[in-house]
């Protein structure tokens, strides 16, 4: 079964530059309790900005998967 | 030397498989050559065309039973093998999953699409070619083309139902009315037209469907989604079970059992019931039966007998076999080349269709084995 491939990261001190939308950027995720979406910059508190629940999922990856049907 | 006569009750007695209480006798055949010194037991294609039989049980669709008789085990077992395992069928192989917020993992509903059996217009199952994978010899294969691969998709949401906020006042608690796409079945496969498919599977009877629509493949609630894309092809059940076109196909021997002494009165009543309902039936012993000396039914005139109807329907249970006072009276058997074949289709293709297409596959295995020993000898 073929995930996306695992691409390692080029250095040991990168942080994940490729996953870190940067400053200003924002990155959607849902509440665990409301369903609402939610967008965070960096440094925001991870927090629902409706109900105020502390559990955030990060969306399905927008990226084809291909499976074999076995 | 001339060729040694033989009685037919004697050949018929050959046939004959002994099922006893705890054992099972004279089980392999004995009509090979040179078995029995003198006789002569070669092959023969007149001989097999004089002999051979099919009958038929049942005819549905996608479930029939028949009978060969006269014919080897080894070629009954042949089609039978070849019938769940080596007839092409096509299935859906790839799973581009898009989207997919259901809580049924994409692993586990590639795998239930999988399962689905597929149906379409016949002639155009039978123009699809089977694709070729790419493997490290070949690493092209067959490549993806219209005549090998076949594209479907499914692309469901699940949303309240228009009139949500009416059933939901009125304490309504089923999901199928409360939202639109609460279940997620085979009919919401959608078949995709590729290149010169068109000629074949255009329209509502010759397009690709799910053989039952309603097969349910998960369910949803509001704000849940499904997106992939499907690539069924033609596979065999030996690579995969999904591929397989039968569910099942198998075979028994006919049954046999042969009252050898009476069996009368109340004994006859329990000898029945030891068998399904009408294998053995009841008759009144006849006038002359009573008159013959030493049939056993001397003085018995009138008195109910137990007769053998029908040995189809037997499941050789033995059950006979564990009373004492049926002990020396009656002996089990099966017929040793009359075998009785279930093929029950899963709709790809009619069940009959199916043996027929295990005979040209079994034809086809053994040109190619002739053309090899002939280059082989060369
Ligand atoms: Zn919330």
């Amino acid at each position: 079964m073929s995930r996306e491939a695992y691409v390692a990261p080029t250095s040991a001190f990168n942080t994940g530059t490729t996953v870190d939308p940067g400053p200003g950027l924002t990155t959607q995720y849902i509440c665990g309790d409301c369903n609402q979406k939610v967008l965070l910059k960096q440094g925001d508190g991870i927090r629902c900005k409706e109900c105020g629940h502390r559990i955030l999922y990060k969306e399905r990856t927008k990226r084809m998967v291909q499976f074999e049907a076995r | 030397m001339a060729p040694a006569r033989v009685s037919q009750t004697e050949l018929d007695a050959r046939k004959i498989v002994g099922v006893n209480a705890e054992t099972v006798t004279n089980v392999s055949s004995t009509d090979i050559p040179g078995h029995y010194p003198g006789e002569d037991h070669e092959w023969d294609l007149e001989d097999f065309r004089n002999t051979f039989k099919v009958k038929f049980h049942k005819h549905q669709p996608f479930d029939c039973a028949f009978s060969l008789i006269g014919i080897d085990a080894s070629i009954a077992n042949a089609f039978r093998r070849i019938l769940i395992a080596e007839i092409p069928t096509l299935a859906i192989e790839y799973v581009f999953v898009h989207n997919n917020t259901s809580i049924v993992q994409d692993e586990v509903l590639s795998h239930r699409l999988g399962l689905i059996p597929l149906t379409g217009n016949p002639a155009g199952l039978r123009w699809l070619q089977q694709y070729r994978k790419p493997t490290d010899e070949d690493p092209v294969g067959s490549g993806v083309q219209d005549v090998n691969t076949v594209v479907m998709k499914l692309k469901v949401e699940c949303t309240k139902a228009d009139n949500y906020d009416e059933l939901n006042k009125k304490r309504e608690d089923d999901p199928r009315l409360l939202y639109k796409h609460a279940h997620v079945y085979a009919k919401d496969l959608e078949f995709v037209v590729s290149g010169r498919q068109d000629t074949f599977f255009s329209g509502e009877a010759n397009q690709i469907k799910p053989v039952h629509p309603d097969i349910l493949l998960a369910k949803m609630r509001p704000g849940q989604c499904i997106d992939m894309e499907m690539h069924c092809i033609k596979g065999i059940g030996a690579d995969h079970a999904k591929f397989s076109p039968v569910a099942t196909a198998s075979y028994r021997l006919l049954p046999t059992i042969s009252i050898t002494k009476p069996i009368l009165g109340n004994e006859a009543k329990k000898f029945a019931r030891c068998f399904p309902k009408g294998v053995i039936g009841l008759e009144e012993v006849s006038r002359s039966e009573a008159k013959q000396k030493g049939s056993g039914y001397e003085g018995h005139e009138g008195e109910k007998k137990a007769v053998v109807k029908n040995t189809f329907k037997d499941t050789v249970s033995r059950e006979c076999l564990r009373h004492p006072e049926f002990e020396g009276k009656v002996k089990l058997g099966r017929v040793r080349d009359h075998f009785i074949f279930m093929v029950e289709s899963t709709g790809q293709y009619q069940s009959d269709e199916l043996f027929l297409e295990s005979v040209s596959i079994l034809k086809e295995k053994c040109a190619s084995m002739k053309r090899g020993l002939a280059e082989y000898t060369r």
